[in-house]
């Protein structure tokens, strides 16, 4: 979709604006820039060709792994454990069930959870965008508990809940509505001033404004939202999983580091990377997939002022 | 302050029940069968006002603002920024509501937004999330009219445009120029009495404003439809208008109204050469000047 654009789609807005400042402020590359986007196009290895930056990460892995791996020549194996043993670890934990079991359960109730803060965020950002009373109302609210350090609230939802699955997802829902509402709540009003002249004009009534033009208009911001929300959400699950009845990938984490199994704890947070990782990405797959328009659009808007 | 105009032209009020309901009757086709009535007054202004209340100083962008458009005319509103046209357009289109006076559409006062008239935006305003097409349909998606008709209704009026094989793209891929026109066709797909133009090329480049000037003269004389046109290009309103209409600022107000002494149909370009041009041109830039000319 995105044919006009000099980046690939896939880059995500904070990185296009990134490389476009980059690109403006240092047209000539300097030493200290890295060796991946547009500025290094002196190339350090040209005989690499297209495959240079794929080659570089690689490098950079095998580097990282076997750093590690040598690391256990003068460290005890009991602190960060070697490459070697975390793989058989992850065979071991996979084959007997233990790992797909934890990584399921705490897939479902991260997804249950943002599922959750996505409907109430959505909809009171949106409410909050849309109607100057609720906005008024809610504003001192919003800023309280977007400020209130989330991890205070993990005892109150074992109080509300007990310890079972639904405190965890109770806990990941409660973390992950802030970032969504606000910036549903900021969307709405970025839709407020661009687009609504286009609704009125139209004779738009409140409703299919509120349809047509601040939900779809409010989706860049709401992506953002769901982006940080993952990321706070990850932390929750685990978090929940460790405290609340040890379940899951956090309940593993405890299980294993209480025991000091680190080959067997560092498969399981290398399990919880890739699970967050996994989300991270089927998000940018729906964004790019349904709404192209954002990648697309940001970059040009940015362009053009 | 030359009201002749308005004291010549604000004879009869005549109510067109035919014209009443808007395009939501399939039977009214798109094409010159709208028959303008020239003469008949269409939109009446009488004695807007507009203050903008401001913490460091208060702006008053329109000043007892009094004077008709007739059916079917394309008038310009010229005049540096600032001087209230751009105000007085929204306050048209109901986007903006006024302090006093009213505006009257058809012998009706106007309140709120009205859906007989359409807005073409300075910074167009096309959704990305909608395809050209789907952005075109818009209007008449608010107005209930059935998806299969929006959608032949919406090509219609993109083929008129020259956008028709760009349907299904989203708009963001066009040039300046084609979203634009995909603006003008949003806003005449709904078939407006009267179509409210806000400075639509002000964003353009020099050739694509002028061919652009070409293509709206050209579809105003086919629709037939009643244009209000909000510029401080002195040129372009000489190029499209019947009418100009010249503004000052501080306050804000309508001082004279000219007419445009030049042939139709003006898709010829030498029309910006022709003698009459000349002189209304310095005319106007001298009285937006301050300066008193002679009238041409």
């Amino acid at each position: 979709m995105a044919s006009g654009q000099p980046n690939p789609p896939t880059l995500t807005e904070e990185t296009l604006v990134a490389e476009t400042r980059m690109a403006a402020a240092a047209p000539v590359p300097t030493p200290a820039a890295p060796v991946v986007g547009p500025v290094a196009n002196r190339s350090v290895m040209p005989f690499l060709g297209a495959r240079r930056d794929l080659i570089a990460k690689m490098v950079a892995v095998i580097a990282a792994l076997a750093l590690w791996q040598a690391s256990s020549a003068f460290l005890k194996p009991i602190f960060i454990s070697t490459p070697s043993k975390v793989v058989s670890a992850l065979i071991n934990l996979i084959g007997n069930g233990q790992l797909p079991g934890a990584f399921l359960r705490s897939l479902i109730e991260m997804l249950i959870g943002m599922a959750i803060a996505a409907g109430v965020g959505i909809a009171v950002g949106l409410l909050m965008g849309r109607i100057r009373l609720v906005e008024r109302a809610l504003d001192p609210v919003v800023a309280f508990g977007n400020a209130t350090p989330s991890i205070a609230l993990l005892p109150v939802m074992e109080v509300w809940f007990g310890i079972g699955t639904s405190a965890r997802v109770a806990f990941i829902m409660v973390i992950c509505t802030w970032p969504l509402l606000v910036n549903t709540y900021a969307g709405a009003r970025a839709v407020r001033g661009r687009y609504l002249d286009v609704g009125n004009a139209f004779g738009m009534s409140g409703w299919q404004q509120t349809w047509k033009i601040y939900l779809p208009g409010a989706m860049p911001f709401i992506f953002v939202g769901l982006r940080i929300a993952l990321a706070v959400g990850a932390v929750g699950m685990i978090l929940g999983g460790q405290e609340i009845g040890q379940s899951g990938l956090g309940g593993l984490t405890a299980d294993f580091g209480s025991y000091s199994e680190t080959a067997d704890l560092v498969a399981t947070i290398v399990t919880t990377t890739a699970l967050a990782m996994f989300l991270f990405g089927a998000f940018r797959r729906i964004q790019d997939w349904r709404f192209p328009w954002i990648a697309a659009t940001s970059a040009g808007r940015r362009q053009a002022k | 302050m030359d009201r002749s105009n308005l004291s010549r032209k604000a004879a009869s009020q005549v109510i067109d029940p035919s014209t009443t309901s808007l395009g939501v009757s399939p039977s009214a086709p798109a094409g010159p069968g709208t028959a303008p009535d020239p003469g008949r007054q269409i939109l009446e202004y009488r004695n807007v006002s507009k203050t903008f209340p401001g913490e460091a100083r208060t702006v008053v962008a329109l000043d007892g603002v009094s004077f008709s458009v007739q059916e079917g005319e394309f008038i310009s509103l010229v005049g540096p920024s600032g001087c209230g046209k751009t105000t007085l357009l929204r306050i048209t289109d109901g986007l903006e509501t006024a302090d006093e006076g009213e505006i009257r559409l058809d012998g009706r006062a106007l309140s709120g937004v009205s859906r007989e008239m359409s807005y073409v935006f300075q910074d167009i305003n096309l959704l990305p999330w909608r395809s050209v097409i789907q952005n075109v349909e818009l209007g008449l998606e608010v107005r209930g009219v059935p998806k299969a008709e929006r959608r032949s209704r919406a090509m219609e009026v993109l083929e008129m445009v020259g956008l028709g094989a760009v349907a299904s793209v989203p708009p963001y891929t066009l040039s300046g120029g084609m979203q634009q026109r995909v603006g003008v066709a949003r806003a005449v797909a709904v078939r407006p009495k009267v179509l409210l133009m806000d400075e639509p090329f002000g964003q353009l480049d020099n050739f694509t404003r002028e061919s652009l000037q070409v293509e709206i003269a050209e579809l105003w004389q086919k629709l037939g439809t009643t244009i209000v046109f909000v510029t401080h290009d002195v040129d372009e309103a000489i190029f499209l208008s019947d009418r100009i209409a010249l503004f000052l600022p501080e306050p804000g107000r309508l001082t004279e109204i000219v007419d445009v002494d030049l042939p139709r149909p003006r898709t010829d370009y030498d029309v910006r050469a022709h003698p009459n041009a000349i002189k209304l041109r310095s005319y106007i830039m001298d009285h937006l000047r301050g300066d008193r000319g002679v009238r041409p």
